[in-house]
């Protein structure tokens, strides 16, 4: 049916475009591409897609927790991988997941961040690292893109 | 990439010539029939990119189950000089020490079967993924500084093993140049409640049997026989070894420049070895390999007492072997004539000194292979094969049939499954890897190690 495959395709554009990343396929790991209409929105939306990979339970009544962290790296993308890495850390050693990140300080090589988050009963799946592999983030069509690929 | 790239070398090995900033020309172990499916990935570029490296000898190589990974590909093996070459945490992996622990029981399969369902639940219990559920056992950092110096040695002094198990155990457990004061905070925060854990993916414990004897002999020496159980344990060094990969990638990254080492890839982030930052992390990997023998100590020892609550005190389980598919390692060969030191990274490829028992895990449900070292092995610096080897995602094998079709299949064949997680059954299916068959005829054939013993799953316990 003509019209069908395009509306499916828009459908498809939306849901990614509202969630602001994808689980990609890859042979052995995990890839993901993540959007953002400036960085700071692209970082924010790869660590909700890095969290959604580890299929993590909250634990009941939620309880509200926060962290900071600081972060330096050589370049843009070396700091995306860096403060996933350190997200991921935060995550794995206090079971924690975060559901709202605030930037304090933000600039190619250097950022502050506050975190917010809930404590966890056990994750689904482990993320061994987040690794540099083709990672490149690039401006298009207006919009900040990165495809991030995880050690599982 | 095509297959007219490659130079057929003999019926198993495929070469392709030096060219452009290639150090050394690259060579695949692999079949003709095999050889149609690697070309479908990036894995052959990545092991070109392998051969770049400074200080790379005589070939970057890789293994039957070699598909794509970052940095080296999965399977690869590639041995720097110890003097003009590189270490990179990316010919590692990020799991440091990721291996095999074989156990051996006097049992036949006849005796085992009425409580195979007990001993599963029983291993299930005793063996947690460390992924929330489970035993919480927290060390303190004194007590984990002690396990990244010593390894599986130090918890055989603290009960949790006997001196056959360290025997029997690639570098006796421990790498003695191992230093836990390189290892970051943040890896030794990871560490500390995970020694006795699982992990998810494709790690597993397996109740297995041996199905078939290739060789006679050496299967005596390893204490193995027709329909004798067993149990594998296939895991690595949990998060410690993961946060010192990410700590260590980090760091070259920043040195790299100060040694002009320009790369196709940044996950093959490296730095020369003898370079304060080469030794800083050959120290550090090697604190984490000795946290992943410890582990696998541990997770033996949890086995073994969940044995004894099922089928009594008397009963023995006795180690065949330990080895590693992620490491480097310092080795001694001989290189244009002369004796050398050589660092050895083993990604995906496990070692095979001659003798050596050679642990090759199968996918979920499928055959495992005891392998032994050979002569030959030499060429491939004592080096063989480490698995199925992934060519489907694991969204696509998800798709393909669902957690409870495979625990019916296999059921069918007689293989029991414990697994919290559906998905994580539906992920591991059988047809997302090669056949380790194929996999294992290809090294067997090329002479880099001899089928000893095939085995096969009774039961498949799993993290997550």
């Amino acid at each position: 049916m003509p019209g069908t495959t395009e509306r499916w395709l828009k459908k498809g554009l939306r849901k990614f475009m509202d969630k602001g990343y994808k689980i990609l396929e890859h042979p052995a790991d995990v890839r993901m591409r993540a959007l953002g209409e400036t960085k700071e929105k692209l970082f924010i939306n790869a660590a909700k897609g890095m969290m959604e990979i580890l299929q993590s339970k909250i634990q009941t009544p939620p309880s509200k927790y926060q962290r900071n962290i600081r972060v330096k790296s050589v370049d843009l993308n070396a700091l995306l991988v860096d403060f996933l890495s350190e997200v991921l850390y935060l995550i794995q050693t206090n079971k924690e997941i975060y559901d709202k990140i605030k930037f304090e300080e933000f600039t190619d090589n250097e950022l502050e961040a506050r975190l917010f988050g809930n404590k966890i009963e056990s994750f689904g799946e482990d993320i061994k690292g987040v690794t540099h592999h083709d990672l490149k983030i690039e401006q298009k069509n207006g919009l900040y893109e990165a495809t991030i690929l995880f050690d599982i | 990439m095509q297959k007219d790239d490659f130079k057929k070398i003999n019926d198993y090995i495929w070469e392709i010539r030096k060219r452009g900033k290639m150090n050394v020309p690259a060579r695949i172990y692999v079949s003709e029939k095999m050889l149609n499916e690697v070309l479908k990935d990036r894995s052959v570029e990545q092991l070109i990119n392998t051969a770049t490296l400074p200080g790379i000898v005589s070939y970057s190589m890789a293994m039957p189950d070699i598909h794509e990974g970052y940095g080296f590909p999965i399977g690869g093996v590639a041995a720097m000089d110890v003097e003009k070459g590189i270490i990179s945490p990316g010919g590692v992996g990020y799991d440091i020490n990721c291996g095999m622990k074989l156990l051996r029981s006097e049992l036949s399969e006849k005796d085992i079967l009425p409580y195979l369902e007990k001993l599963a639940t029983e291993m299930q219990k005793e063996v947690p993924s460390g992924l929330g559920r489970g035993r919480q056992i927290k060390l303190s950092i004194d007590a984990l500084n002690e396990i990244l110096k010593g390894g599986a040695e130090k918890l055989v002094e603290q009960g949790y093993g006997e001196e056959e198990d360290i025997k029997n155990c690639e570098s006796n457990g421990c790498i003695e140049q191992a230093d836990a004061s390189v290892v970051s905070e943040h890896a030794k925060n990871r560490g500390r409640d995970q020694a006795g854990t699982l992990g998810s993916g494709n790690h597993f414990l397996e109740i297995q049997k041996v199905d078939e004897i290739f060789n006679e002999n050496t299967a005596q020496k390893f204490g193995l026989f027709k329909n004798q159980v067993l149990v594998m344990i296939h895991t690595g060094s949990r998060g410690l070894g993961h946060q010192i990969a990410t700590d260590y990638i980090q760091l070259m990254m920043r040195a790299m420049s100060k040694y002009n080492v320009s790369l196709p890839d940044r996950e093959l982030a490296c730095v020369p070895f003898k370079s304060s930052e080469g030794q800083r992390y050959f120290k550090a990997m090697s604190a984490g390999a000795n946290y992943a023998w410890a582990n696998r100590q541990m997770i033996a020892h949890y086995i073994r007492k969940a044995w004894k609550e099922v089928l009594g005190e008397k009963i023995k389980l006795s180690a065949v072997y330990d080895v590693a598919h992620n490491i480097a390692k310092i080795e001694k060969y001989e290189v244009n004539g002369k004796e050398a030191e050589v660092v050895v990274h083993r990604k995906g490829a496990t070692r095979a000194f001659v003798g050596q028992p050679v642990l090759i895990p199968g996918s979920m449900g499928t055959a495992s292979y005891v392998l032994v070292g050979t002569e030959k092995g030499k060429e491939s610096w004592y080096s063989t094969c480490h698995g199925a080897g992934r060519t489907m995602s694991r969204n696509a094998a998800a798709r393909s049939l669902s957690g409870q079709e495979i625990i019916n299949n296999l059921k069918a064949k007689g293989i029991l499954v414990k697994c919290y997680s559906m998905r994580g059954i539906a992920e591991e299916a059988p047809q997302a890897y090669k056949n380790i068959d194929e996999v294992v005829d290809v090294v067997h054939q090329a002479g880099l190690s001899q089928k000893v013993a095939r085995l096969v799953p009774l039961a498949v316990i799993k993290g997550e």
